[in-house]
Formats: C-alpha cells, structure tokens, sequence
C-alpha cells in the first residue's frame, strides 16, 4: 500500500516536472520539441482514424438502430437525441477514443522510452545536455492531448453520420433525426469532452513516459512497463471518467 | 590556466575503495584504464554529474556540475562533448539527425548552417553515404564514428570518452582519437581529451598525454 501511493506520488510529481519544464525548454529546443511533436500526432492520431472510424461507426450505427426500433415502439423518438448525446457523444466517444488510443499509442510510447532507457539514449541525451523531458517527455504529453481531442471530435461527428444511417435504414427521416439530435445537443456537452479530451490525453501522454523513463537497465523491463502503462491508463481513465459523471 | 578537468579525491564505485585524484590539463589527452570492476567506467558520467561521486568532487571547467541546480547542469553540459559508453545513439533517427541534435538543440545556429556544419563532419568522418541510415543499419564502427561525430558537432574544448575505442581496430581507434582533439578548435588550439576504459590500444599509447591505471586501492600513473 505504501509503496503504491509512494509511485502515485512519484507520478503527480513527474507530471508537475513535465508540466513545468515548459518553462525552461531551451529557444532552440522547441523547434526540435516541435518536430517530435508532429511525428507523435502523425502517429497518434492521424494513423489512428481507420480505427477511430469503424469504432464510432459501428457503435453508433448499432445503438442508434435499435433505439429507433425500441423507441419508436413506445412512441418515444424523442429520446433518441438524448441517448445519442449523453451515451454517445458525452460518454462512450472520449471514453472508447481514449482507450483505443491507450492501447494503441500508450503502449508504444512506454515500450519507445523504456528501449531509450535500456539502451543508454536517455543519460546520452542527458549528457549532451538535453533534458529527457523536453525532448522525450513534453512532445508525447502535448501530442496525446492534441490526438485525443482531434479523435474525440472525429468519432462525434462519425457516430452522428453513422447515426443518420441507421436512422434511415429504421425509416426516420434524415431531417427528423437531425432535428432531434441537434436540439439535444448542448454547449455544455461539447465542454465536458473538451475537458475529457484534456484529462485523458494528459493520462495517456504521463503514464506510459513515466513507466518507460523508469525501466532499470534490462530488456526484460520493456514489455512490464508497456504492460504497466496500459493497464495504469485503463484503470485511470475509467475512474476519471466515473468522476466527471459525479462531478458534471 | 584552470584545468578543464580536476577530479579530487573522488572515490571509484568499486569494492577496493580506490580514489581517483588527478588534473587533466588543458590540449592534452588523459586517459584512465582499469578492470572492469575498477569502476573506472563511470568517471565520465560522474563528472557531467550524472551520477553523484560516493566521495570528493569533480570540477569541469572550473564548475562542479553536481552542485548546479538540473537546468544549470543542463545548459553547463552542453559545452562538453560526450561519447558514452556503447554509442548512446537514438535509435529512431538517422546518423545524420543524431549529429545535428545537440546542434538543433542547443545552439541558436539556422538549419542550413547546421547542415553545412553536419555534411563536414559526416564527410571527415567517413559517414556521408550512411548518414540517412539509422544506428541499426550500419555497423559498430560506422556507430562509433556517428557518436564521436554527435561528441565533437558543436566544437566543444573538452571531451570525455568512454571506452571509445572497444572492438575498434588499432588504425581506427588512432584517427578517431585524432578527430577528437581536433586540428585546432575554436580557441585556435586543441581539445582537452579524457578517455576511460577497460584498456587503451597500442597504438595510441603513443598519443596520449598521461596515462593512469587502476592498480588496486591506487590510481597509478603509467611510464
């Protein structure tokens, strides 16, 4: 027990560290910051869209179908644009988005660094004086959250297309189905995924780098620390998600 | 003149309790072998304040690194080379982008001086036609050379090197070494050169300035 609020410590700390060495990376840096960056969201996120895609789709296409069938059963249609927000749009799309990318990228980012580690390019880059967090660390945390909040918005606006589909196919009409989805559609829904997107990205950028940058020199460390980071994301973002429900 | 590296009264991780106590002075190579248990390995990274010396301290140019507040020791280390033990490479970049990093992150210098300055090295270091292949794609020796090539990108007047030349031929190591003082460097003259490992070729025992060897409990200083 007090060695797991001992590494829950240690990771809040090395959040704030990453957080704050914003500050101290170095002019010339940030361009190379910058190009790490891109690579990671190229990786994260823009790889990541098949995927995204058939998940929301299907998802959407399957809810949305037997809603209209069950809903329209009790002449209670309406409340096909609530489930579509809340389930959907609220809920089920940051939570499935950001596991898909945990398990996709969370995994790869904590296998990358604990190789850096095993193989002496961490203390390398500290020797040249090139500070692990901004080079390593930084870029993967901005880029995660950039990725989530991109792949968020990507699988709302594809469960909502996916969505329409279904609705057809059960015979609504395509404008009746946007009517009601719209009019259940909220700015507050949009915020609480802005916030979600943020929070989880923020997860998946930390636990992973934080796992990898801790392997010891052995290579039988790598596949723990993936396997360590995976499981970690999982478990946090489920509790974060539980919390905004209580929270929001 | 301040010495560019003094190790005082430091204390070698070993079981024999050796003490490390000598001055590298300025244009000259010093070299440091021992067993592999010696603990003379690590006398690099305790300098550059990697790793915090058991006892004593360690000033390079003048500064004790291990004292410095991270983003201090950050900024101080850029101003010596290094070529860690294996190669240290990043193995998901090119040769070429591995010379320029310290370059591109460390210096306020344009990407097309960069590459001006990374296309000299790579050509002085036999690298130029595998200088877009990655670490894994080229042999030891190519390794080598690219890690040496990252060490000496920015000019720098110290360079440690550790166990820079294992399972190099004795005519490698010696231009190797040779690149690593350097013709001349910025201040019209050559590079302070540190080197640790288990031994030093042959050849370049003629090359070096000051020998030292573990012996024991004692840093012994070779004839």
């Amino acid at each position: 027990m007090t060695r797991r609020v001992s590494r829950l410590g240690a990771l809040a700390r090395f959040f704030w560290d990453a957080l704050v060495s914003f500050g101290t990376l170095p002019r010339a840096g940030r361009r190379v910051a910058r190009r790490v960056l891109l690579n990671q969201v190229w990786f994260t996120a823009v790889q990541a869209v098949p995927l995204v895609i058939v998940l929301s789709g299907l998802l959407s296409f399957l809810v949305i179908s037997q809603a209209v069938r069950e809903l329209g059963r009790l002449n209670a249609t309406e409340l096909l644009g609530t489930l579509m927000v809340v389930a959907t749009v609220r809920e089920l799309g940051p939570l499935l988005t950001a596991l898909a990318v945990a398990g996709r990228s969370g995994t790869a980012i904590a296998a990358e660094l604990a190789t850096n580690k095993v193989m002496g390019e961490v203390d390398a880059l500290e020797g040249m004086g090139i500070d692990p967090l901004h080079y390593l660390v930084l870029p993967r945390l901005g880029a995660a959250v950039v990725s989530v909040f991109c792949l968020i918005v990507l699988f709302d606006a594809i469960a909502i297309v996916a969505g329409l589909i279904a609705a057809a196919a059960n015979g609504m009409s395509p404008d009746r189905y946007f009517d009601i989805v719209l009019r259940s559609l909220a700015f507050g829904d949009a915020s609480v995924s802005i916030a979600k997107a943020i929070v989880f990205g923020a997860i998946i950028g930390t636990l992973p780098s934080f796992h990898g940058l801790r392997v010891r020199r052995a290579a039988t460390d790598v596949p723990i620390a993936a396997s360590r980071s995976v499981v970690g994301s999982i478990v946090a973002i489920f509790l974060c998600s539980a919390l905004f429900v209580a929270v929001l | 003149m301040t010495s560019p590296l003094e190790f005082i009264d430091v204390a070698l991780p070993n079981a024999r309790g050796t003490v490390c106590d000598l001055t590298v002075p300025p244009h000259q190579v010093v070299a440091v072998s021992g067993p592999e248990d010696s603990g003379v390995g690590g006398l690099g990274r305790v300098a550059l304040g990697l790793e915090p010396p058991r006892r004593g301290r360690v000033l390079v140019l003048g500064e004790d690194i291990a004292a410095l507040p991270r983003a201090a020791a950050l900024a101080f280390r850029r101003r010596v080379g290094y070529l860690p033990a294996g190669d240290g490479l990043l193995q998901n970049l090119s040769l070429y982008d591995n010379v320029a990093l310290p370059l591109r992150f460390g210096t306020g210098l344009a990407e097309r001086e960069i590459e001006g300055r990374i296309r000299i090295i790579l050509t002085m270091m036999h690298l130029s036609d595998v200088g877009p292949a990655r670490p894994a794609q080229v042999n030891d020796e190519q390794r080598r050379r690219a890690a040496l090539a990252r060490a000496v990108a920015f000019d720098p007047g110290l360079v440690i090197l550790e166990q820079p030349f294992d399972g190099l031929t004795d005519r490698v190591a010696a231009e190797l070494l040779e690149v690593a003082r350097g013709g001349v460097s910025a201040g019209g003259s050559r590079r302070t050169v540190f080197i640790t490992g288990q031994n030093l070729p042959h050849l370049l025992r003629q090359r070096v300035d000051t020998r030292y060897r573990v012996v024991g409990q004692k840093l012994v200083r070779e004839a």
